[in-house]
């Protein structure tokens, strides 16, 4: 590399030496040049010229093509979001997983570059052009644009739900079902944001999608932006899966404030074991039941179940495997990157996007005091061998595994002997059928 | 600036909006709520079956269905996995030279020396 750099620079400041000794040469020329013919004299002088002129030239079209000169304050900011992003990953272990991919997407998003409009104002290309560069996300036919339309057409969402139930275990889920009422409580998050949306003057669709965001489910948002809002993919996808990366410094505030230490102290009876039948039968009960009930949701609830059915059968580990390993990797690499460019500063830095932003803040907090509240409502039919921490409430919004682990943090801070994990997963997981059930109702209402 | 742009639209959150919101959520805890009671009745469904079964065989044996929780089968799983996987970290650490006494052996005999041929010259 640093060959590389020292023949380049080299290279640069010969041709610069060059064109400088031919501008001297043209203003003071030396005694050789005397002895030849006037004639031939005036050639080589305007041959000269000519060649540090189209030099001069190349160079204007290698600054006007650089991302120095078209960069704008706008790049600049999206470039530092991205660095913070990618800081967050690294420095705080915030869903490093996806934070990196969106980080480095935005960056690449962001780096400056002639785009067909301004190439044909700037005279770089054709006033007849149909295409730039193909460098762009949004550009026809660039890299960017073929891997975004997993994005654009909701094609990556299912994939990632595919890989999410082949590593989910139902188990807390089915031992005690009734913690599936606190993931579909926490979907208040969901309806109040689609009504906070409404009275500031989005569409219903566009409602529909910023609501969503409160499900805590970065590919449901995505796949219901696609098909309601596909110009606000990017602000709704970076709102989601920022707050999700932001669930264990949003959530705490709002779990001390919705409960006394008495609440946060109970201790639920453990688990029961679970049978093998029950866990096959789990997926296949639920892909019929809430399919049925929401056919909207197919892509997602149909993979989601799918990838859990691969795993319980136990005689498809192989698939299994590949579809919680290898292809949700691969999904999350291509989702991440491309959602992450799909902010270019033009179209994401808009007033429109901040207050997405606002209301995907709200939507998280409502959604969490939506589980919080009905842990404690559900407390007040159950006896008190079987009462509920509140605490597990908040894990309804669908941040699997973050904010079930939030909620095992919150409860060891209170008592180290208390493990609610593995009861803070089931309304968790119970979060994720609940979010993209909300998904398919909102996708039959407003489409 | 953007505070100036926001206005609140009351009028946006029309009957229609009232539906989807309150038909959408009711929707979202219907579903749960039926995978709750398909859940809830499984076990004894389950069990149902199982003791139908129980009864038309004759010689069952008479001890009661102990239902363990998870955290017992956790622990039951660590205590198997140590002693399958893990019980040689609790080897003595005292190290010995266990002597060998042995007449020959082709360590210690002349005719596979290296220098062999050699000596044969």
């Amino acid at each position: 590399m640093k060959r590389f750099a020292t023949i380049f620079a080299i290279i640069a400041i010969l041709a610069t030496l060059h064109s400088l000794v031919n501008q001297a040469g043209a203003n003071n020329p030396n005694a050789d040049t005397v002895t030849v013919a006037q004639n031939s004299q005036q050639n080589t002088d305007s041959g000269d010229e000519e060649v540090s002129a189209s030099v001069f030239q190349g160079l204007k079209k290698f600054w006007m093509y650089s991302g120095f000169k078209n960069a704008k304050i706008g790049h600049i900011i999206m470039i530092i979001v991205g660095l913070i992003f990618i800081f967050l990953a690294i420095k705080y272990d915030y869903e490093p997983l996806l934070l990196v991919p969106i980080g480095t997407g935005i960056l690449i998003g962001n780096i400056p570059f002639v785009t067909l409009e301004i190439g044909k104002t700037m005279g770089l290309f054709a006033p007849d052009a149909t295409s730039g560069l193909k460098l762009g996300l949004y550009e026809q036919g660039s890299v960017l644009n073929y891997l975004y339309y997993g994005v654009s057409q909701g094609i990556y969402p299912p994939l990632i739900f595919l890989g999410i139930g082949a590593m989910t275990d139902f188990s807390a889920l089915i031992s005690n079902p009734k913690l599936l009422l606190l993931g579909a409580a926490a979907q208040l998050g969901i309806f109040a944001t689609f009504m906070g949306a409404l009275l500031l003057g989005f569409l219903p669709s566009e409602a529909g999608a910023i609501g969503i965001i409160g499900g805590a489910d970065g590919p449901t948002a995505i796949f219901i932006s696609s098909k309601l809002a596909p110009h606000l993919i990017g602000p709704i996808a970076i709102a989601a899966y920022s707050y999700m990366a932001l669930v264990p410094v949003i959530q705490p505030p709002i779990m001390r404030l919705l409960t006394t230490r008495k609440q946060r102290l109970i201790r639920m009876r453990p688990s029961r074991a679970v049978s093998k039948t029950e866990k096959i039968l789990f997926p296949i009960i639920g892909l019929l039941l809430t399919t049925f009930i929401a056919p909207s949701a197919l892509p997602l609830l149909g993979m989601l179940f799918f990838g859990n059915i691969l795993k319980e059968s136990t005689v498809t580990n192989r698939l299994a495997e590949t579809a919680r390993t290898s292809l949700i990797d691969i999904v999350t690499i291509l989702l991440g990157v491309t959602v992450g460019a799909s902010t270019q500063a033009d179209v994401f830095l808009t007033s429109q996007s901040i207050l997405i932003f606002v209301l995907g803040a709200i939507s998280f907090m409502v959604a969490t005091a939506g589980g919080l509240l009905f842990a404690h409502f559900m407390n007040l039919f159950l006896r008190k061998e079987n009462k509920i921490n509140p605490l597990i409430g908040a894990a309804g919004v669908s941040a699997v595994p973050d904010s079930a682990r939030v909620a095992q943090m919150m409860g060891l801070k209170e008592d180290p002997s208390n493990h609610l994990l593995m009861h803070a997963m089931a309304p968790n997981v119970a979060g994720v059928i609940g979010s993209a059930v909300a998904a398919g109702i909102l996708l039959s209402f407003l489409l | 600036m953007i505070i100036n742009n926001i206005h609140i639209d009351s009028a946006a959150v029309d009957s229609e909006a009232l539906i989807v919101t309150v038909v959408g959520y009711a929707v979202v805890f219907a579903a749960l709520i039926l995978l709750f009671v398909a859940f809830f009745s499984m076990p004894k469904i389950l069990n149902l079956k199982f003791k139908r079964k129980g009864k038309s065989q004759i010689a069952m044996e008479a001890s009661p269905v102990v239902e363990m929780s998870g955290e017992v089968n956790a622990a039951i799983s660590m205590a198997l996995h140590l002693y399958f996987n893990q019980y040689h970290d609790e080897e003595s650490s005292a190290m010995t030279i266990k002597r060998e006494s042995r007449l020959y052996s082709p360590w210690s005999s002349k005719i596979y020396q290296v220098r062999n041929q050699f000596n044969r010259i």
